[in-house]
């Protein structure tokens, strides 16, 4: 049996391509559960409290999708962001999340009565043992809000339900810039805390997180807004793809690969080319 | 849905609806027929209220010529209000511009008393619309032309649309009088009582970040008046031909009760928002239609489907009522109606400590 030099050649480029799929498809795709928003350990050398440092490039970030929130304020189904990007990274001492969400309109002013700033919120749970109700959480199972808005307000609020933001007396540090038509927002706390009503940050388990954005010049604030469902900050380690998962896909490579070559063998048995 | 509150429920007179969970009702009656248009109410409020802060261009009472278009301008086109009596969904709303407004001009005066400057005083630049721009313009053609003048202060409503737009509950109906305010702990500034008040009397501080309004003058009911003592709110008190009256419009002895409810010749500006204004007005009487040669006609000067539009239909019966009073008067028979409507006494004009001892 001779396979002819073309034919060799092609098989074997289809098999390095199927490899190559097969390895790089699971980075692609972020493997990882489906709400799980990678936490990133900070060197001690490293600054995330400005988005525009390099050191972010090493923190995965996990797409939220965003979709109108339901408040029945007039517009409410009419909010404009799609998608935002979140990345988490832990230092010994503070979390920093890292916002990025396209938006073409850069609102900055609350100076006039028409006008509305962008903002971008995060919302995380007081106590963690039970998942708050997404919309503001609820009287009995309340919720830390990380409030930044365009205009310079930066808040850390508490609430039970919708309509009930109270602003706490801890503020987060926060960072932004607008480039590109893209908003890049950190948003900081230190790790530990001791004052009533603010989120205990665990180290051994994960923690909830939502996020919601307004784009101002579409007139959004308020309950019109593009939220996120809830998603988790992954603080408790447990699996996150690699390395059983990256096993998985190798085996289903080198199946596909062998699977190739005894079907080209086959065919090319069939046309009887012995 | 109107309902008699717990607390002056059984006592509440008859065709008085007060707002739920509200004990007591503030309410205020405007004599249009009084009004010179001075302004001295707008100045009374504003050095009082909204001096700076975010609220120079703020007037919580204005004076507006009409027909006209207003403060803001054309504000009557911008929604707000109630779809239906049940008072269950809201008509949308929409948010004035600054300039509908009108900005806070700098004026020359440093020029002219100090550095000599022969110029008249005038606003220095950008002065394109303001509160009352269009003062005395009116409408009709000479020798019938005509206007009138309109004080505006909140309603302090009985369904008040700023407190149901709020998402955060931060506007309010007092409990013991009906006083609608905005809680400045809660307001996040969002700006959805603004759309939401029909009569545009809910203003956005941009410095505060909070929307505020008319307050009633609650301290100076309260007892913290010059002297210590229960007043009236400035704009009443302060105005020259003293046209207004102020009580509570569930005091069945009082003024308001009685030029409301009783004789019915106090109308609400635009009943068919549907938020059942607090404040009423005695619609205007002009001199009647001249011809060219100066003789007076029997034609009314404001046309009566221009009030309509303002006042609704009720104000042809409270028209009607008021010219048989008056004539009553020049009969020279008594007239409760004309008697409240002239009265000096301030005793009568205001009567705020009615209900003090509950």
């Amino acid at each position: 049996m001779t396979m002819k030099p073309k034919e060799l050649t092609l098989a074997a480029a289809l098999a390095v391509a199927l490899v190559a799929t097969t390895v790089a498809v699971p980075a692609l795709v972020e493997a990882r559960p489906a709400y799980a928003v990678p936490v990133h350990e900070g060197g001690e050398d490293a600054s995330f409290a400005s988005p525009g440092s390099q050191d972010w490039d090493a923190a995965p970030a996990a797409t939220l999708h965003m979709s109108s929130a339901e408040s029945g304020l007039p517009n409410a189904s009419s909010t404009s962001v799609e998608q935002v990007d979140l990345q988490a990274v832990t230092t010994d001492e503070r979390l920093y999340l890292k916002l990025s969400w396209a938006d073409a309109t850069r609102d900055t002013s609350t100076s006039d009565v028409r006008e509305f700033a962008d903002a971008v919120a995060v919302q995380l749970p007081v106590n963690e043992s039970a998942r708050p109700p997404i919309a503001m959480g609820g009287a009995s199972n309340r919720v830390n809000v990380w409030f930044w808005r365009a205009d310079g307000t930066s808040q850390e609020l508490l609430a039970g339900g919708a309509g009930s933001t109270t602003p706490l007396d801890d503020t987060v540090s926060n960072a932004s810039r607008y480039e590109n038509g893209t908003w890049e927002v950190v948003l900081s706390r230190d790790l530990e805390s001791s004052a009533t009503n603010r989120t205990a940050i665990p180290d051994d388990r994960d923690l909830d997180v939502a996020v919601a954005v307004w784009n101002g010049s579409n007139g959004e604030r308020s309950g019109v807004k593009a939220a996120s469902s809830w998603h988790y900050l992954a603080l408790g380690g447990g699996p996150q793809g690699p390395p059983y998962e990256l096993l998985l896909w190798a085996v289903a490579g080198a199946a596909i690969v062998v699977t190739t070559l005894v079907t080209v063998e086959g065919v090319r048995r069939t046309r009887g080319e012995s | 849905m109107s309902s008699q509150s717990d607390g002056g429920g059984s006592d509440t007179p008859e065709g008085v609806d007060l707002a739920e969970g509200i004990d007591h009702q503030v309410a205020m009656v405007m004599d249009l027929n009084k009004c010179i248009g001075c302004q001295t109410c707008t100045i009374a409020c504003k050095t009082n209220w909204t001096e700076g802060g975010g609220r120079d261009y703020m007037y919580w009472n204005n004076v507006e010529t009409r027909p006209g278009s207003g403060y803001p301008k054309d504000w009557e086109e911008m929604g707000g209000g109630w779809k239906s009596e049940e008072h269950a969904e809201r008509q949308p709303g929409q948010l004035p511009e600054k300039e509908e407004y009108g900005r806070a001009w700098e004026f020359n005066h440093e020029q002219i008393f100090y550095e000599g400057s022969d110029e008249p005083l005038r606003p220095m630049d950008g002065a394109e619309w303001g509160p009352n721009w269009d003062e005395d313009q009116g409408a009709g053609e000479y020798p019938n032309s005509y206007y009138f003048y309109l004080p505006r202060i909140c309603n302090h409503c009985t369904h008040p649309s700023c407190v149901e737009a709020c998402p955060r509950s931060a506007l309010y109906k007092r409990e013991e009088d009906g006083i609608v305010l905005v809680d400045q702990d809660r307001c996040r500034g969002y700006r959805y009582c603004v759309e939401g008040c029909p009569y545009k009397k809910v203003y956005y501080n941009s410095v505060t970040k909070n929307s505020e309004k008319c307050i009633f003058c609650y301290p100076r009911i309260e007892g913290e008046g010059p002297e210590g003592e229960v007043r009236a709110p400035s704009c009443a008190e302060d105005c020259p031909p003293q046209l207004r009256l102020v009580g509570f419009l569930d005091d069945e002895d009082g003024p308001i009760y009685k030029l409301v409810n009783e004789y019915e010749v106090a109308v609400r500006l635009h009943p068919e928002y549907r938020t059942e204004p607090n404040v009423y007005y005695i619609p205007p009487f002009a001199p009647p239609q001249h011809s060219e040669r100066g003789e007076s006609l029997d034609s009314e000067r404001i046309p009566r489907n221009y009030l309509e539009e303002l006042f609704g239909p009720e104000v042809n019966e409270a028209l009607n009522t008021i010219e048989r009073e008056r004539a009553k008067v020049e009969r020279g028979e008594e007239s409760e109606v004309m008697d409240l409507l002239t009265t000096e006494n301030p005793a009568k004009q205001y009567r705020l400590e009615v209900f003090d001892e509950e």
